[in-house]
């Protein structure tokens, strides 16, 4: 499974919405559900499916879904 | 007696008086463009969703919800419904599947309007909403079946006319307003078509804007500052009204401020805090702005954000108080009142309102005690919504009982001390605990659960969720997400707790109800007092 779609089942299962498809401008606009509160569900969801970490300037400053995906896999080859 | 149906006096008055062509609300979309409406519009629409919704068979009375993120087409609804004289309920977007059930189920709509994402949520549900005849979705351009409907089908076929009654009984119910409650399920709060004397008046009283004012209040419809003075107060008082179709976000919030030249803003604390934590450069870019005053409800504003606001925007920042129940402000400060920071201001013209003890005897000034207002204004709650018990409830004789503490000082000027209940105030939102605790124990790893809100500096009051696990169960951060995602889409993302303790046992009284202050004090490592009612 690549990247892309884990994050897709990360998504759809913090949301609820198996219909949720992940494009890389997608913001929290575009989500009836992606407030601040739901945001930090979606980290924590990110963190266990990936074993990653993310600090607190990142958890707040991620323009959209395509440079999470970017740091997430940052992160990942990092650990390589 | 008769007086103007909301809807005649936002839209349709307007039209008759030679303004159709206002261009009255400017909204501003996701991406910062900005799309004027006008009367005309606004009037034209809302008869097409009234034509809609009367050849559906709604009808006087029945209730029809809209589950929608705020944008024109919620307003075009919200009046749509008044004009037939049906009852509007207007939810938030974020609401989960309980929550969702809660209301729909206690109000019985008939029709929900919302749109194609949502549409799961309701379904989700449907088995047990009995009255629910049809889903209106405005987003999709063909009907679904004959439950699920297209909403923009239907208006192809509706006439942009209505003939409906201007002047009506003034305790025709307009409103539902869902609130949430110490004990039981969320209470809709009815409001009738009278309120519109006191949502108008008092908009004039405390904002006293003029014809060039540039007025932008940022609550969300679903909650009733959204709707008395996003939508009905500013539509009837003819002021120029911005609206953003986004979510907080403060370069976006500052630079609206700054380009469209607001002079008088609506907001919350908890907005006002979640700026506060940017970098002070950040304001760099409203150091020269159009604004005049602030206003802030939902929250006590306490002196901190107040100086702080004052500094950061070099304006004064006016705090007043008002509930889903009482659907006007009713306590307030503005400009031809002295502000004492940190202070909920005067009571408005008209409204009295007392502090009492448990007796009903007014307390001396500085002393602590219930929030009581005399009832008898306009836009007062007419009842819960098939829940008259709840209602009665929340009268002592004469008196409404607000729920709230404070006291009133020498000067006459009213002061929060907190909740008297135990409803959660977060970031404005109320929060039941008894929903929060419903939804934990759907959980198969929980065996007990309680919450309680306690001091934060960003959201007033956090919730924090004590857990007893079921044997063989260990907390880690996995179930913590599954936690926090049940409740996110079960509740509403507002009701997630923001941490959670797992304890051995939860401390209740002899008859099972939850100690939440020995929680309280635990949590803040204070003595519990008296223990003698434990369990």
């Amino acid at each position: 499974m690549d990247i892309t779609e884990k994050l897709t089942e990360v998504f759809q299962e913090v949301f609820d919405d198996d219909t949720l498809v992940l494009h890389n401008e997608m913001t929290a606009d575009d989500v009836d559900e992606w407030d601040s509160l739901s945001h930090v569900n979606l980290m924590i969801a990110i963190e266990i499916a990936f074993e990653i970490e993310f600090n607190q300037s990142e958890i707040q400053n991620f323009a959209n879904v395509g440079e999470l995906m970017e740091s997430i896999k940052t992160k990942l080859s990092d650990q390589e | 007696m008769t007086i103007e149906n909301i809807a005649y006096r936002s839209l349709t008055e307007k039209c008759e008086n030679g303004n159709c062509e206002k261009e009255i609300i400017y909204w501003i979309n996701k991406d910062l463009t900005e799309t004027r409406f006008s009367y005309g519009y606004f009037e034209k629409e809302s008869n097409k969703i009234a034509n809609v919704i009367t050849r559906l068979e709604i009808t006087k009375g029945d209730v029809v919800g809209i589950f929608l993120p705020r944008s024109p087409i919620l307003i075009n609804c919200f009046l749509g419904i008044l004009k037939p004289q049906a009852i509007s309920c207007v939810l938030f977007s974020t609401l989960g599947e309980d929550a969702l059930l809660d209301r729909l189920g206690n109000s019985e709509a008939r029709i929900v309007i919302t749109k194609k994402s949502l549409v799961r949520k309701i379904l989700a549900i449907k088995d047990q909403l009995p009255h629910l005849q049809y889903i209106l979705v405005v987003d999709q351009d063909q009907h679904q079946n004959y439950f699920i409907l297209s909403l923009n089908e239907l208006l192809n076929d509706a006439g942009d006319s209505f003939e409906y009654e201007h002047f009506i009984d003034p305790e025709t119910p307009a409103f539902l307003q869902y609130t949430s409650g110490s004990t039981g399920k969320p209470k809709g709060a009815l409001h009738v078509h009278g309120a519109i004397t006191d949502i108008t008046q008092s908009f004039d009283e405390v904002m006293q804007l003029e014809s060039e004012d540039r007025y932008w209040c940022t609550a969300d419809p679903a909650w009733i500052t959204g709707l008395s003075y996003g939508i009905i107060a500013p539509l009837s008082n003819m002021v120029t009204n911005y609206q953003f179709g986004g979510t907080y976000n403060a370069e976006n919030w500052l630079k609206i401020l700054k380009e469209k030249k607001i002079t008088v803003w609506y907001t919350a604390p908890t907005a006002l805090r979640m700026l506060m934590q940017e970098d002070e450069s950040t304001f760099d870019l409203i150091k020269s702005n159009s604004l005049k005053r602030i206003y802030s409800v939902g929250e006590p504003l306490n002196p901190e954000i107040y100086h702080w606001g004052k500094r950061i925007f070099g304006v004064e920042v006016y705090d007043n108080w008002f509930q889903s129940e009482t659907g006007s402000i009713m306590i307030s400060n503005h400009p031809r009142l002295e502000v004492k920071p940190g202070s909920m201001g005067k009571p408005r013209k008209g409204i009295e309102a007392f502090i009492l003890d448990d007796d009903d005897r007014v307390r001396p000034a500085d002393e602590q005690g219930y929030l009581t207002l005399r009832q008898g204004w306009y836009s007062m709650f007419r009842t819960y919504y098939h829940n008259e018990p709840a209602y009665q409830e929340k009268f002592s004789g004469e008196y409404y009982i607000t729920g709230d503490l404070a006291y009133k000082d020498a000067d006459g000027y009213f002061w929060y001390v907190s909740r008297s209940d135990d409803v959660i105030n977060t970031a404005g939102h109320l929060v039941g605990p008894f929903e929060v605790e419903s939804a934990l124990l759907e959980i198969e790893e929980i065996g007990d659960a309680a919450v309680i809100g306690v001091d934060d500096p960003l959201l007033h009051k956090k919730i924090v969720a004590f857990l007893v696990l079921q044997k063989g169960h260990s907390w880690d951060k996995a179930l913590e997400l599954k936690c926090r995602i049940y409740i996110s889409n079960k509740v509403s993302t507002v009701a997630t707790p923001s941490e959670f303790i797992v304890t051995d046992k939860i401390p209740k009284n002899q008859s099972g109800k939850i100690l939440r202050r020995v929680l309280r004090a635990v949590y803040e490592g204070k003595d519990p007092g008296d223990l003698s009612t434990m369990e």
